[in-house]
């Protein structure tokens, strides 16, 4: 670690980064994106419930986060529950101290039957998006892009049915497991509907997560069959309404699936953040030339490592990412675990200052 | 084919329903071993166990995935709901029993189900707590079913800071007690810093490291 420890002024905002990584023009440092959510409750002395129920409160503590550390993630709402309680289920907010984020309590298909009965909910009342939509209120008032993470059609369809069942679905009645992530598809292409046509295409982002369509859970081969028609199916009908683009957490062990993932239209480019699983330099091979990459400093380093181990990793991270074609951001490769000391998000933020600067 | 020769057939083809997840299979020949004679337990350690042994490999090789997974333990368990009712009693021998949950404050249970899956198909007597187990719970269950090792399972990085509150009062109680650890944010390093005894990344080696994890705290004067 260098013995000084000011850091370099930036010469950007992080609006005019992102608006500058997007449209493909230089940006003064690589950007960092932490994926901070409860620890954005917790930095502001806030309960994980509050933060995940309360818009405006989370809109707060999200903002003086990013004050803090001057990340340049935009900020969003809710967890990644959705399709449980909009569908019909249940989800619980996080009341334990081990709870990390809501998590689905009842799903909303039990048997084979219910798959039948099954219907796309009306957008604009169901489950967490009435709130959501709140927070997209106060981040346009304020002048920021509105953003809604709704999740990729197969984590959609797993908080709908359960992943065991879903699963076992693909295999022994691949039309239920096909039904299922229509509706979803249908649900996610209707929530991007709902938000472009109450803040327009320019002033939204649409963010999905893809962590049931890993390797840990399914093959690649059924990765292919399964969730990727209904993958770019969505992206394609969100690009088709004038989004710019898409912001994608390709969430856990993907590198079989990657071949794949470059058959998804992310708009461009797209953003495309990954799990520590995939090597950021494997990740620019397969994506770089249609995605701005954002890479993976592990989230059980940032939880239980030292800020040097951080700022280690966040370095190798930058210097394999720096020269993405389409750019590149230094990210967790998930959640940043709420309870991480605060020194180890600021091991990032050195790291970047020490070597992301591009001149 | 002599009676040997046909034993060894349907023990070889038990197996091989498991790996291909042919509940149909299973079922046919788990009802034609107890016509042919052939002893219960063995069907089970000697042709289902065996199959979901090499089922584990195929998990750790990714050749086969968590569906795979799923539909070969139900071509399991469908046999086993044959075999099991004419197992007789004085010949059931259970090699271990295991508590089993996912941490507080976590609902993911489909890596604590596989491993479960690997425990009963080793014959192992499972106690499974399913998800979000509050913390004394473990203790509890071990105290009433005397099981030989508590497993505990997380997927989030905060959950699996409970774990070590789980360990703690377990070992306090009685060191003889085996503690296993697995899941995705976890290493061996961690679990043994957390005070338990074993550490089994995921479903494909958990037997194993639970049974080397046995010996070390077995072995212990």
């Amino acid at each position: 670690m260098t013995e000084d420890w000011s850091l370099r002024p930036d010469r950007m905002t992080p609006t005019e980064r992102m608006k500058a990584l997007l449209s493909g023009k230089p940006v003064d440092r690589v950007g960092l994106y932490p994926f901070a959510r409860g620890f954005c409750a917790i930095n502001t002395g806030m309960s994980p419930e509050t933060f995940y129920e309360d818009p405006a409160a989370s809109l707060d503590a999200q903002l003086w986060t990013q004050k803090m550390y001057g990340h340049d993630e935009p900020l969003k709402f809710g967890g990644a529950c959705y399709g449980a309680w909009e569908f019909g289920g249940e989800i619980r907010m996080p009341t334990s101290e081990w709870q990390q984020a809501p998590s689905v309590a009842r799903h909303p298909v039990q048997s084979e039957a219910d798959v039948e009965r099954l219907e796309l909910p009306d957008v604009t009342k169901a489950g967490t998006i009435p709130r959501t939509m709140e927070f997209g209120k106060l981040q346009h008032a304020t002048g920021l892009v509105c953003t809604v993470a709704m999740g990729s059609p197969f984590m959609i369809a797993g908080n709908i049915c359960g992943v065991e069942k879903l699963t076992r679905w693909m295999l022994k009645k691949p039309a239920l497991a096909h039904r299922v992530l229509r509706l979803a598809t249908d649900f996610g292409v209707a929530v991007a509907k709902y938000w472009v046509d109450t803040f327009g295409p320019e002033n939204v982002e649409i963010r999905d997560s893809a962590p049931t369509d890993s390797n840990q859970v399914i093959s690649p081969k059924h990765f292919r069959d399964f969730p990727l028609p209904y993958l770019i199916a969505l992206h394609e009908k969100v690009l088709a309404m004038g989004v710019k683009y898409i912001y994608t957490h390709i969430c856990g062990e993907q590198n079989l699936n990657l071949p794949f993932w470059h058959e998804v239209p992310f708009g461009d480019p797209g953003i495309a953040s990954f799990g520590h699983e995939v090597d950021v330099a494997k990740a620019i091979e397969m994506l770089g030339d249609k995605c701005i990459v954002v890479g993976n400093v592990e989230p059980r380093i940032l939880q239980t490592g030292s800020p040097q181990e951080v700022y280690q990793r966040s370095r190798e991270c930058i210097e394999k990412g720096k020269h993405a074609p389409r750019g590149f951001i230094l990210g967790t490769g998930c959640e940043l675990p709420p309870r991480s000391p605060a020194a180890n998000l600021f091991a990032m933020k050195k790291a970047i200052n020490d070597f992301g600067w591009y001149e | 084919m002599d009676s040997v020769e046909t034993e060894k057939e349907i023990l070889r083809g038990l197996g091989d329903a498991v790996i291909a997840y042919d509940e149909e299979k299973t079922v046919e020949l788990a009802k034609m071993a107890l016509e042919k004679g052939i002893d219960p337990s063995d069907a089970i350690l000697k042709g289902l166990a065996v199959g979901m042994e090499e089922v584990g490999r195929l998990y750790e090789k990714q050749e086969y995935f968590v569906p795979e997974l799923l539909l070969c333990a139900d071509a399991m368990n469908a046999a086993l709901d044959v075999l099991k009712p004419h197992i007789k009693l004085e010949t059931q021998s259970k090699p271990f029993s295991v508590v089993i949950g996912t941490v507080e404050g976590d609902i993911h249970e489909i890596g604590k189900n596989l491993v479960r899956i690997m425990y009963e198909a080793a014959g192992w007597t499972v106690y499974d707590l399913g998800a979000d187990v509050k913390i004394p719970r473990f203790l509890e269950e071990q105290k009433r079913t005397g099981a030989d090792v508590v497993a505990i399972s997380s997927l989030m990085t905060m959950s699996m800071l409970a774990i070590p509150e789980v360990i703690k009062p377990i070992k306090a109680y009685d060191p003889g007690i085996t503690v296993m650890v697995g899941g995705a944010p976890l290493t061996r390093e961690m679990a043994m810093a957390y005070g338990a005894d074993g550490f089994a990344l995921n479903c494909g080696t958990a037997v194993k490291e639970t049974l080397e994890a046995l010996g070390r705290v077995k072995g212990r004067p």
